[in-house]
C-alpha cells in the first residue's frame, strides 16, 4: 500500500488541498478580490481608496494582535469555530471545477450541488456558534440576523440549483444532472448556460444571492458595525478575527467561482485546443492551459465581484433584516422561480 | 416440533423477554439493583435476539413465519395467531430495540430521584414490548391489541411525573385523541374481518385488493387515520408537543423514536400490503400531501416554541413528515430513503431528547428564555447535543444529511419522471424545511448552551456518566450511519425497501411458500456524496490550517486566569458599561423571519387553542375527509 | 520575516475606535469628515471599527466627564495590545472651556498613558490625519517591542 505511487498520489492531493485550488490559492485570490472590491467602492465614491493589498495588511496585522478570550466565553468553541469555517470553505473550493481542471478527475465525485448547498452552511454555522459562545448580547442579535439572512438566501439558491440541474438534464435527455463537473462538462460541449433563455433569470438571481451569502453591503445586517458592533464578531480580536476576515474573503471567491462553474462554464474550456493550435504538446502545454484557465477564472471572479459586490455596495444603503428577508423571498425567489418554470417546460 | 432454540422462536422471545421483565419488576422491583439489572437484561436480550436475525432476514431475504401454538394454515384460512418477520418488520424492530436499550441505560441515572421507579420500569417495558409486538405481528387484530398496550403505557408514562405542571392535562389529551385513534383501528379491523373473514395479515393482503367495496374503503380510511394518530401526523401534532413536554426525557425518546415509527410502520403495511394501492396516484398524493404538510407546519410550529422539549416534539413530527413523504413517492429510492431517515430520526431525536433531559436533570427547567451558557458547565452534553443538532439540521457528514439528501434526490427524480410539478414543490418544501430546522437548532444552541450563564445556574454540574454514556451511544450511531450510507442502504434500508415493494413474497411466506429473492439493484441516486472522502479532506484541511495557526502562535491568548475579580479587559463589551446579565431570549429569536410571516403565525397561534375538544374535533374532521377522499378516488 | 511582515502590516492597517467622552460633537463630526472622499483616510488603511476588540487606535473626544470616566477607561482596557490612545481636540487634554467644572474628571492623561494629542477646537482634518499617522508609527514601535 505504501508504495511510491501511493506516496505520489498522497502528495498530489496534499498539494491540491494546501496550494491549488486549496488553501494558498483561496488565501491569495480571496484577499485580492476583497482588496479590489474595497478599491472599486472607493473609486465609485470618488475616493482614492486603500491599496489593493490592504486586506493582506489587515490580516497580518490581526495575526500580530493580542487575542482576548472574554471570561464569559467558551474557549474551545471560541477558538475552534473560525478554523472549522475556513477549512470547510477551502474544501468546497476543491469541489468547484476550474473549467477543465478537476481535483477528482480519476475518482468518483465527492459532492454534488445539493451537497455544496449544505456545505456552504457550515461556515455560517461556525461563525454563529463562535459568536454565540462569547455570550455577548450583540452576538445574540447578530446570530439572529445571520440566521435569517441564511434562511432568506437559501430558498432562491435552492431554486437556482434545481433549475440548473433540470436544464442540463433536459438538454442531455437524462432527467437530472446534479454533478457540478457534469454541468461544466455539458457547458464545455454545448456552450455556457448563460446563453439559454431559461437560465438568464437564474443567473440574475444568483448574482443577487452572492452578496447576501457573503454578507456584503447592503445585506450585512448581521454585521452592522454601526448598530450592533459587528454582531457575531463583537468579542473577537487578534488572529481568530483575522481568520474570520479571511473566511469572508474566501467566501467571495467560492461564490463567484461557483457562479462561473454554473453559468459561465464554457468560457475557459476551449483553451486546450487553443494551446494545441499553436503547436504545443505534452506537459508544458497542459501546464500552460491550466495557468490560462486559472487566469480566466480569476478574471471572471474579479468582474463578478465588481458587478455583484462592489457596485451594489456603492449604490445602496443597508437593508433592515425584515426587508432583506422579504426582498430575497419575493424578488430574487421570483427570478429563480421564472427560471425553474422555464426549465421545467423545456426552454 | 421445532427446537426451542431455533431461530424461528426468536421474534416471540424478543417480545416475551420485555413483557416478562415488566412482570418480574413488579415482583422484585423494590430493590434498586435488581430492577435495573432486570430491565437492562430484558432490553439487551431483546436487542441481541433481533440482531441475530439480521443475516437471515436482511441478507438472505428470508421471511420468518411463526404460528403461536403451531396452529398454522388450515383449510385455506389462517386461524392461528402469527408473527411474520420480513425485512421491513425487522428493520423497525431493530430501531425500536436500539432506542429502548439506550433509553433504558439512560433511565437508570436519570430516574433515580423519582418516586415509584418500579412502576416506571414496568410501564417502560410494557411500552417497548407493545411496540415490538406491533411491528413483528402478522395479525391485524394483534396489532390492535399491541396498539392498545402501547397507548395506555404511553399515557401512563406521560403522566408519570404527575406533580409537574401540565402532566395530567397532557396525558388526558393524549388519552382522548389516542383512544379515538385506537377506536379507528379497531373499527377498521372489524370491517375488514366482516368482509373477508380473516385477520391474518398476509391473507388479508391477498384477499382485499380483489374485494374493494364501500366497506373496505371506509376501513382503509379508519386504519389510515388510526395509524396517523399514533405517528402524530398533522392534525394530531399538538398532542405530541404536550406529551413530550410533560413526559420524562427517556420516555420522550420512546414516544418520538419508537411510537411514531409504529404509526409509520402501520401506514406502510396498510398502503403497500393490505391494499397494495401505491400504484394509484391519489394514494401517493395523500401520503405525500400529509407528509409535506406535517413537515412544514410542524417546523414552523417548532420555530414558535419557548420550551426545549416542546420544540423537539414538533421537530419530531416534522421529520416524520419527511419519512412519510419519501415513502409516498413509491419508488425504490424513495422508500429506502424514507426508511433510512426513519432510522436516523430515531437516533438523532433520541440523542436530542436525552440532551434535553440532561439539561432538565441539572437545571430543573427546559424554558429557553431562562437557560443559557451551559456549555461552560456541561461541556460533554454540549458536544453531544451539537452532534444531534447537526444531524437533524442536515449538516454533513452526520446521518440526517445522508438520508435527507436521498429524499431530495428521490423527490426530484420522481418529479422529473412523472412530469408532475407537485413533486417539485415537495422537493423545495423539503429543502426549505431543512433550513428552518437549522434555524430552530441554532436558536436552541444560542439560548441553552451558548450565550450568557444566568446567576441561578452558576453551580450546575455535568450529568452523571451513565447518562453521558447513553447519549454517546446515540452520538456514535449518528456519526456511523452518516458516514456509511452505502452500508446502511445495503444492510438495512435497502432490503426493507425491497420487502415493501414485494408484498407477494410476504403473502406467500405465510402459506409456507418460499419465493426466490429478486435481487433487484439497489436504488441509485442521481448525485454523488461520499462522506468519508469529504471528511478526510476536511480533516486534512483543518489539520493543516490548525497547524499553520498554531505555528503562528494562534493559541497564545489572554485569558482571565485568576477568575476571582473580573478585570474590565475580560468583561464583555457593553458599550462601556459594566456588563450585566443580558441574553437575547430564545422564544422570539428570529423576528426578521417571523415579521414577514406574522399573519401565518398568528393564524397558527389561534388555531392551536390547547382545548382537547378542538383536537378531538380535528380528529373527526380528518377521519371524515379521509373517508370522503378514499370513497371518491379508490 | 513573518515578524517583520506583521510589523509592517501593523503600520498600514490601523483601525479606529471612537469614544465620545462628553464632547460637544464638533470633534466627532470632524473625525467623520476625515473618512469622507475629500480627505479619505482609508487610503492609509484607516477604518472605523464597531467594537474596541477590533481597534488599534482609540480616539477620545470630549473633556472626560465624571459620568463617562469609568466607561472610557473600561473601553480602553478592552482594546487588545498593541494599542494607541489619541486625544482629539483640546477638551481631553486640558478641559478646554469646561476646565474647573465639577462635572469634569479630565484630563485623560491623569488616568491612562496618552500617545498622541491632537490639539484644536476642533482640530483641522489635516491635523487629525497627521496625528493618526504619528499614532500608527507609535503602534509599529509598540508591536516591535512585543515579544
Amino acid at each position: 500500500m505504501f508504495s511510491l505511487a501511493f506516496l505520489q498520489t498522497a502528495l498530489l492531493y496534499l498539494g491540491y488541498i494546501l496550494i491549488f485550488p486549496g488553501f494558498l490559492f483561496c488565501f491569495v485570490i480571496g484577499l485580492l478580490l476583497c482588496g479590489i472590491d474595497r478599491k472599486a467602492v472607493a473609486r465609485m465614491q470618488k475616493r482614492v481608496g486603500p491599496p489593493i493589498l490592504q486586506p493582506f495588511y489587515d490580516f497580518f496585522k490581526l495575526c500580530g494582535k493580542e487575542t482576548i478570550v472574554p471570561a464569559a466565553a467558551n474557549r474551545t468553541t471560541f477558538m475552534l469555530a473560525p478554523l472549522v469555517g475556513l477549512a470547510a470553505l477551502v474544501v468546497i473550493q476543491l469541489f468547484i471545477p476550474v473549467f477543465n481542471f478537476r481535483v477528482f478527475r480519476n475518482l468518483p465525485e465527492v459532492a454534488d450541488i445539493i451537497v455544496i448547498l449544505y456545505l456552504l452552511l457550515i461556515p455560517a454555522v461556525s461563525v454563529m456558534l463562535g459568536g454565540a459562545a462569547t455570550g455577548s448580547p450583540y452576538a445574540g442579535v447578530g446570530l439572529s440576523r445571520e440566521m435569517v439572512t441564511v434562511l432568506a438566501v437559501e430558498l432562491p439558491l435552492v431554486l437556482v440549483l434545481l433549475s440548473v440541474a433540470k436544464t442540463v438534464g433536459n438538454a442531455l435527455g437524462n432527467g437530472l444532472v446534479f454533478s457540478l463537473s457534469g454541468i461544466v462538462d455539458f457547458q464545455a460541449a454545448h456552450g455556457s448556460l448563460i446563453g439559454r433563455v431559461s437560465m438568464i433569470p437564474a443567473a440574475l438571481a444568483m448574482l443577487l444571492i452572492i452578496p447576501g451569502e457573503t454578507g456584503n453591503h447592503p445585506f450585512d445586517a448581521a454585521e452592522a458595525e454601526t448598530e450592533i458592533c459587528e454582531g457575531l464578531l463583537a468579542e473577537y480580536s487578534g488572529a481568530p478575527l483575522g481568520i474570520y476576515k479571511l473566511s469572508h474573503a474566501v467566501k467571495m471567491l467560492t461564490l463567484t467561482s461557483l457562479f462561473v462553474a454554473l453559468f459561465l462554464g464554457g468560457i475557459g474550456t476551449g483553451v486546450e485546443h487553443l494551446v494545441a493550435a499553436i503547436g504545443l504538446t505534452g506537459g508544458f502545454a497542459a501546464a500552460l492551459s491550466l495557468i490560462l484557465q486559472v487566469l480566466i477564472l480569476v478574471l471572471l471572479c474579479i468582474v463578478l465581484t465588481l458587478v455583484t459586490i462592489s457596485f451594489v455596495h456603492a449604490v445602496t444603503a443597508r437593508l433592515k433584516i425584515e426587508q432583506l428577508f422579504k426582498y430575497y423571498w419575493t424578488v430574487v425567489t421570483g427570478l429563480a422561480l421564472i427560471s425553474l418554470v422555464l426549465a421545467w417546460y423545456g426552454y | 416440533m421445532m427446537n426451542v432454540l431455533s431461530y424461528q422462536h426468536f421474534p416471540i422471545y424478543a417480545i416475551m423477554v420485555l413483557f416478562l421483565g415488566a412482570f418480574l419488576i413488579v415482583l422484585f422491583g423494590k430493590n434498586k439493583i435488581a430492577r435495573s439489572c432486570l430491565a437492562l437484561l430484558s432490553v439487551t436480550g431483546s436487542l441481541a435476539l433481533l440482531v441475530s436475525l439480521v443475516p437471515r432476514v436482511m441478507l438472505n431475504g428470508e421471511i420468518i413465519t411463526y404460528w403461536m401454538g403451531n396452529r398454522a394454515y388450515a383449510g385455506g384460512y389462517a386461524i392461528g395467531i402469527a408473527l411474520e418477520v420480513d425485512a421491513l418488520s425487522l428493520f423497525f424492530a431493530l430501531l425500536i430495540a436500539v432506542a429502548v436499550f439506550v433509553s433504558c441505560v439512560y433511565s437508570i441515572r436519570y430516574m433515580e430521584h423519582d418516586d415509584n421507579i418500579p412502576q416506571y420500569y414496568t410501564l417502560f417495558l410494557m411500552l417497548a414490548g407493545g411496540v415490538l409486538g406491533l411491528v413483528l405481528s402478522g395479525d391485524l387484530f394483534n396489532m390492535f391489541i399491541m396498539v392498545e398496550i402501547l397507548t395506555f403505557a404511553a399515557v401512563a408514562l406521560t403522566a408519570f411525573r404527575n406533580t409537574a405542571r401540565g402532566a395530567l392535562e397532557a396525558a388526558f389529551k393524549y388519552l382522548v385523541v389516542g383512544s379515538i385513534g385506537s377506536t379507528c383501528i379497531l373499527a377498521g379491523t372489524i370491517m375488514l374481518y366482516a368482509q373477508v373473514h380473516t385477520l391474518n395479515f398476509a391473507q388479508l393482503s391477498a384477499l382485499i385488493p380483489g374485494h374493494l367495496n364501500g366497506s373496505t374503503r371506509v376501513a382503509f380510511a379508519l386504519l389510515f387515520v388510526g395509524f396517523s394518530t399514533k405517528a402524530f401526523l398533522v392534525p394530531f401534532h399538538p398532542l405530541a408537543a404536550d406529551a413530550h413536554g410533560a413526559a420524562p426525557a427517556s420516555i420522550s425518546v420512546l414516544i418520538s423514536g419508537v411510537l411514531t415509527k409504529s404509526g409509520i410502520y402501520g401506514i406502510i403495511r396498510l398502503v403497500y400490503f393490505l391494499f397494495q394501492s401505491m400504484g394509484l396516484r391519489p394514494i401517493q398524493f395523500m401520503l405525500v400531501f400529509v407528509g409535506s404538510v406535517s413537515m412544514f407546519v410542524c417546523v414552523t410550529m417548532a420555530l414558535a416554541q419557548h420550551d426545549f422539549k416542546r420544540l423537539l416534539a414538533f421537530h419530531s413530527i416534522s421529520q416524520i413528515g419527511y419519512v412519510l413523504t419519501a415513502v409516498g413517492l413509491s419508488t425504490a429510492l424513495g422508500i429506502s430513503a424514507g426508511l433510512y431517515h426513519a432510522m436516523n430520526h430515531t437516533i438523532f431525536k433520541g440523542l436530542l431528547f436525552l440532551a434535553a433531559g440532561a439539561v432538565l436533570h441539572e437545571t430543573g427547567t427546559t424554558d429557553l428564555d431562562r437557560l443559557g451558557g451551559l456549555s461552560k458547565r456541561m461541556p460533554h452534553t454540549t458536544v453531544l447535543f451539537l452532534i444531534g443538532a447537526a444531524s437533524i439540521s442536515g449538516i454533513p457528514p452526520f446521518n440526517g444529511f445522508a438520508s435527507k439528501w436521498l429524499i431530495y434526490q428521490a423527490a426530484y427524480l420522481r418529479a422529473v419522471e412523472t412530469g408532475n410539478i407537485g413533486y417539485l414543490l415537495v422537493t423545495i418544501i423539503a429543502l426549505v424545511t431543512s433550513t428552518l430546522t437549522l434555524a430552530s437548532f441554532v436558536k436552541v444552541s444560542q439560548s441553552v448552551f451558548f450565550g450568557r450563564l444566568p446567576e441561578e445556574f452558576k453551580d450546575v454540574k455535568e450529568v452523571p456518566f451513565g447518562m453521558r454514556f447513553a447519549m454517546s451511544l446515540f452520538a456514535i450511531l449518528c456519526v456511523l450511519t452518516g458516514l456509511l450510507p452505502d452500508l446502511v442502504t445495503k444492510l438495512l434500508s435497502g432490503p426493507a425497501a425491497q420487502a415493501v415493494l414485494n408484498p407477494i413474497r410476504y403473502i406467500a411466506a405465510a402459506r409456507g411458500i418460499e419465493m426466490p429473492v429478486e435481487n433487484a439493484a439497489l436504488p441509485q441516486a442521481a448525485g454523488a456524496w461520499s462522506p468519508i472522502n469529504w471528511l478526510l479532506l476536511l480533516g486534512i484541511a483543518l489539520f493543516a490550517i490548525t497547524l499553520v495557526a498554531l505555528l503562528g502562535k494562534y493559541d497564545q491568548v489572554s485569558e482571565n486566569a485568576s477568575g476571582e475579580k473580573l478585570p474590565a479587559k475580560y468583561d464583555l463589551f457593553f458599550s462601556g458599561e459594566k456588563s450585566v446579565y443580558s441574553q437575547v431570549g430564545g422564544g422570539d429569536l428570529f423576528w426578521g423571519f417571523k415579521h414577514n410571516w406574522r399573519h401565518y403565525f398568528s393564524f397558527m397561534h389561534d388555531l392551536h387553542s390547547g382545548v382537547v375538544n378542538d383536537y378531538a374535533l380535528w380528529a373527526v374532521v380528518a377521519l371524515a375527509l379521509a373517508i370522503a377522499f378514499l370513497q371518491i378516488v379508490l | 520575516m513573518f515578524k517583520k511582515l506583521i510589523e509592517e502590516s501593523t503600520g498600514k492597517s490601523p483601525w479606529l475606535f471612537h469614544i465620545n467622552a462628553g464632547s460637544c460633537n464638533g470633534c466627532d463630526i470632524e473625525l467623520v469628515s476625515v473618512l469622507t472622499p475629500r480627505y479619505d483616510a482609508e487610503r492609509l488603511g484607516f477604518k472605523l471599527a464597531g467594537t474596541p476588540r477590533h481597534a488599534d487606535i482609540v480616539v477620545v473626544t470630549g473633556p472626560v466627564t465624571q459620568q463617562s470616566l469609568n466607561r472610557v477607561l473600561r473601553t480602553i482596557e478592552q482594546v487588545p495590545e498593541p494599542r494607541c490612545i489619541v486625544t482629539m481636540g483640546s477638551c481631553p487634554q486640558s478641559g478646554n472651556v469646561f476646565r474647573g467644572s465639577y462635572a469634569i474628571a479630565g484630563p485623560l492623561s491623569k488616568y491612562v498613558h496618552v500617545d498622541v494629542d491632537v490639539a484644536g477646537c476642533t482640530p483641522k482634518p489635516e491635523a487629525v490625519i497627521d496625528g493618526l499617522v504619528k499614532a500608527t508609527e507609535i503602534l509599529r514601535e509598540k508591536r516591535r517591542a512585543m515579544k
